[in-house]
């Protein structure tokens, strides 16, 4: 509720809501692990990703494809975003991380469909370079090409 | 108890000499005991008894007294230790003495694929961080390897003789080595204890350790063992006390589930549930995973991998998981 | 009984026997500096703050001295391979390291420092920046051979032993550019002290910040409810500071230190006078490179 209010007068007073998010509160609750129904932040410009965040109801994790149910870096991950099923990669995570891999202050998802082809066509942030060799190699073991994500992204980490 | 373990052990003398002579056999003993009488009803063989202690189990520290010892005694001590074992040293952190070799130069031994050579006695100093040649950090254990000398060698024949020798028996191929770390203070252990490092030429060590060796890897006792003796990329066997962890339930000792903290459970959150069945047996086997003291327990951690060998600080950082501040037994497994 | 008493007074004297062996281990070096008269190499003070990781934990339970020798040997010898400078908490760094995943395969990141932990080889510093309005931190080990290039950006200090509540702060103060330019101090001149006050974000926050007493934040108690103040004022230890032993087991003793870096110091020394030399000789170079 708090985020909603908090956004909402935000739309109020200026346009580039998007931008001022991450100044003003956290998406994350203070555990920090991605597990399910955590709320994610899109950040690539696909439409719905983008109305979801404006409206102030960031996609919540309804299943994490991996063995231990927690998500990290490269996971992939069923989001319910806007009343729909989507599937995205998480690209950061503001867990604690080892020594040499980034740690970021949002826990961030870009969103995919079934065949791996990103939603959007540019991610604003910077995501981190070892998913190049993550998602490479998850491609291989499965139909779905993750590459193409690498693809639309502007800096790397 | 102790009369009773007397007692069988005359028994066994006895009947060893009696095996001998069968026909007195039959022949009523001596004594008057219970036992007695129902071993000479059956008419069993009495076994030896299972546990033969071997020649290295003795008392190791002598009962400490008020002496009275005026200073000058004192000093005199002090100065025949010194001639036995050399001035004392600290070397590497660890009191001992430094005592002159007394043996002759070493031949290199053969030593083929198939024998078995000597392990060392160590010490778990600490972790400590590498870097492998792929830029992957790997957390390694520190193990002290200070002041191993060989202080006895047992050849096969020797070794083991507990039984009588049959015929078709197999030939022992086996040895045993004697190896002793940190050199103490003669004067605190026993008599007997000190004698056993007589012919080596080292003064009573704190630890000793037997190893079994073939033969062909025996070294002559005196010999200095330093962390040298292993090499980068060499997999051993370390043998060491876990972690204590006092008494524990059935979920931390064995890793049970438990069971669910809500729907109507009282009271058995961490319990182990049933033990066992009324049905088949209506008891509980042997060998039944339950709550009880986990931890310090003497257990091998097998094939370690040597990383790193340090000559002047006698250290072998490996990949291990036993308790810290415990000796350790490290060996090879040829 | 006084086998005991005997045995304890061995060990003493032993410990003083060890104690004489370094002293004289150390003798060397004051001879030659004897000798050349002029320079006199004295262990400066600020040791402990340069070379903080040099000292080790000071829980009894972790400390082994051996151990701790073993490490300083590796620090020293990563530290002639490539020059790790004395930097603060507080302080700009770029670090370019090995990257396996890059085509380049090498990274660069700029970013101030919120963090220092761990002692001897393991010790280990956070790097913060905020990119394309994303916070970023990147942990590194100081001693990790992937590690190309440590170069301080700005040299200062911060109020505070830990910036973690950069994390809620305005963007603005954890911002640095990658391509930033270096900013030389003088010769001896002391490390400046920044005294910023950070402007933290509205709640709710990672951390309690209002409960650690930092210095570098600007008015928490605007941010907190009246119960979060009588509960910052009922966690609070003003006594603390008078307590000596906390002191005593929180620190290394200075006896031990001065044995530290006497055991360093001089190997210390010369990599940093080499050092030195290689950065003036860098410094002549660049324009040639840009010309």
């Amino acid at each position: 509720m708090l985020i909603t209010k908090n956004v909402k007068s935000l739309l109020s007073r200026t346009p580039s809501a998007l931008k001022l998010c991450s100044d003003l509160y956290h998406t994350t609750p203070c555990l920090h692990h991605i597990k399910l129904l955590t709320r994610l932040r899109v950040v690539d410009n696909c439409e719905i990703g983008r109305q979801a965040m404006a409206e102030g109801k960031p996609p919540r994790v309804i299943a994490i494809y991996n063995q231990t149910h927690i998500g990290t870096i490269g996971d992939k991950v069923l989001v319910a975003i806007k009343g729909e099923k989507k599937k995205g990669i998480i690209v950061g995570v503001k867990k604690h991380q080892k020594p040499h891999i980034p740690k970021t202050d949002t826990n961030n998802v870009v969103l995919i469909d079934d065949s791996g082809t990103p939603l959007g066509t540019r991610i604003h942030v910077p995501i981190p370079s070892m998913l190049r060799t993550i998602l490479k190699e998850k491609t291989l073991s499965k139909g779905a090409d993750y590459t193409k994500l690498l693809a639309i992204a502007t800096t790397f980490i | 108890m102790a009369l009773n373990h007397n007692l069988r052990l005359a028994l066994s003398n006895c009947n060893r000499i009696l095996s001998r002579k069968s026909n007195i056999f039959e022949t009523p003993f001596l004594f008057g005991c219970s036992e007695v009488i129902n071993i000479r009803q059956k008419k069993v063989w009495i076994r030896p008894p299972r546990v033969k202690y071997p020649l290295w189990f003795l008392q190791k520290e002598r009962a400490e007294y008020i002496e009275n010892l005026t200073r000058n005694n004192k000093a005199f001590i002090e100065e025949v230790v010194h001639d036995q074992c050399g001035a004392p040293a600290v070397k590497s952190g660890i009191e001992t003495y430094n005592t002159p070799l007394k043996i002759e130069p070493l031949q290199p031994l053969e030593i083929t694929t198939s024998s078995k050579r000597t392990g060392l006695i160590g010490k778990i100093i600490g972790q400590y961080p590498l870097w492998m040649k792929n830029g992957e950090k790997c957390r390694t254990t520190l193990v002290q390897v200070v002041d191993n000398h060989i202080i006895k060698y047992i050849p096969p024949e020797e070794f083991k003789p507990n039984r009588k020798p049959y015929r078709g028996e197999p030939k022992r191929k086996l040895g045993c080595l004697l190896v002793g770390a940190e050199s103490g203070d003669p004067s605190l252990y026993t008599k007997e204890y000190c004698g056993l490092f007589k012919n080596s030429g080292v003064p009573p060590k704190k630890k000793l350790c037997r190893f079994i060796i073939t033969p062909d890897a025996m070294l002559p006792p005196g010999t200095p063992l330093t962390a040298a003796h292993f090499r980068p990329r060499e997999f051993l066997d370390v043998r060491g006390l876990t972690v204590d962890r006092g008494f524990q339930g059935v979920m931390k000792r064995w890793g049970f589930k438990g069971m669910p903290a809500t729907h109507g459970v009282t009271k058995s959150h961490r319990r182990g549930g049933c033990i066992a069945s009324g049905a088949g047996k209506a008891r509980v086997y042997p060998g039944k995973k339950m709550p009880g003291h986990m931890g310090n327990r003497w257990r091998i951690a097998k094939g370690t991998e040597v990383l790193r060998i340090n000559t002047t600080e006698p250290m072998m950082p490996q990949r291990c998981w036993l308790n810290q501040s415990s000796s350790l037994v490290v060996r090879a497994p040829l | 009984m006084l086998s005991c008493i005997s045995r304890v007074h061995r060990s003493t004297r032993l410990n003083s026997l060890t104690i004489l062996r370094n002293l004289s281990k150390n003798s060397p070096l004051q001879f030659e500096n004897a000798e050349n008269g002029e320079k006199k190499l004295s262990i400066p003070q600020e040791n402990r703050f340069m070379y903080q990781e040099f000292l080790p934990d000071p829980e009894l339970k972790f400390r082994n001295q051996v151990r701790e020798k073993l490490e300083r040997s590796d620090m020293i010898k990563r530290r002639s391979v490539i020059d790790i400078p004395s930097f603060f908490v507080g302080s700009i760094l770029s670090v370019t390291s090995a990257d396996k995943h890059d085509p380049n395969k090498t990274r660069k990141f700029v970013g101030i420092c919120i963090q220092k932990r761990y002692c001897g080889l393991r010790h280990e510093f956070v790097l913060r920046n905020v990119v394309d309005n994303l916070g970023i931190e990147i942990a590194y080990d100081m001693y990790d051979p992937t590690i190309h290039n440590i170069t301080v950006l700005r040299l200062e200090k911060r109020l505070d032993d830990d910036l973690l509540y950069l994390r809620d702060a305005l963007p603005q103060y954890s911002t640095f550019p990658f391509d930033m330019e270096p900013e030389y101090l003088l010769d001896g001149a002391p490390v400046p002290i920044n005294d910023i006050k950070v402007k933290l974000k509205p709640r709710p926050w990672v951390g309690r910040w209002e409960r650690k007493g930092y210095k570098g934040i600007d008015d928490v108690d605007q941010h907190i409810t009246e119960k979060m103040k009588g509960q910052k004022k009922k966690l609070e230890e003003p006594w603390e500071k008078y307590d000596l032993m906390k002191e005593y087991r929180r620190t290394i003793p200075e006896e031990e230190q001065e044995e530290i870096f006497s055991e360093v110091f001089s190997e210390l020394h010369q990599l940093s006078l080499s050092n030195k030399k290689l950065k003036k000789s860098r410094v002549y170079v660049k324009p040639k490179k840009t010309g």
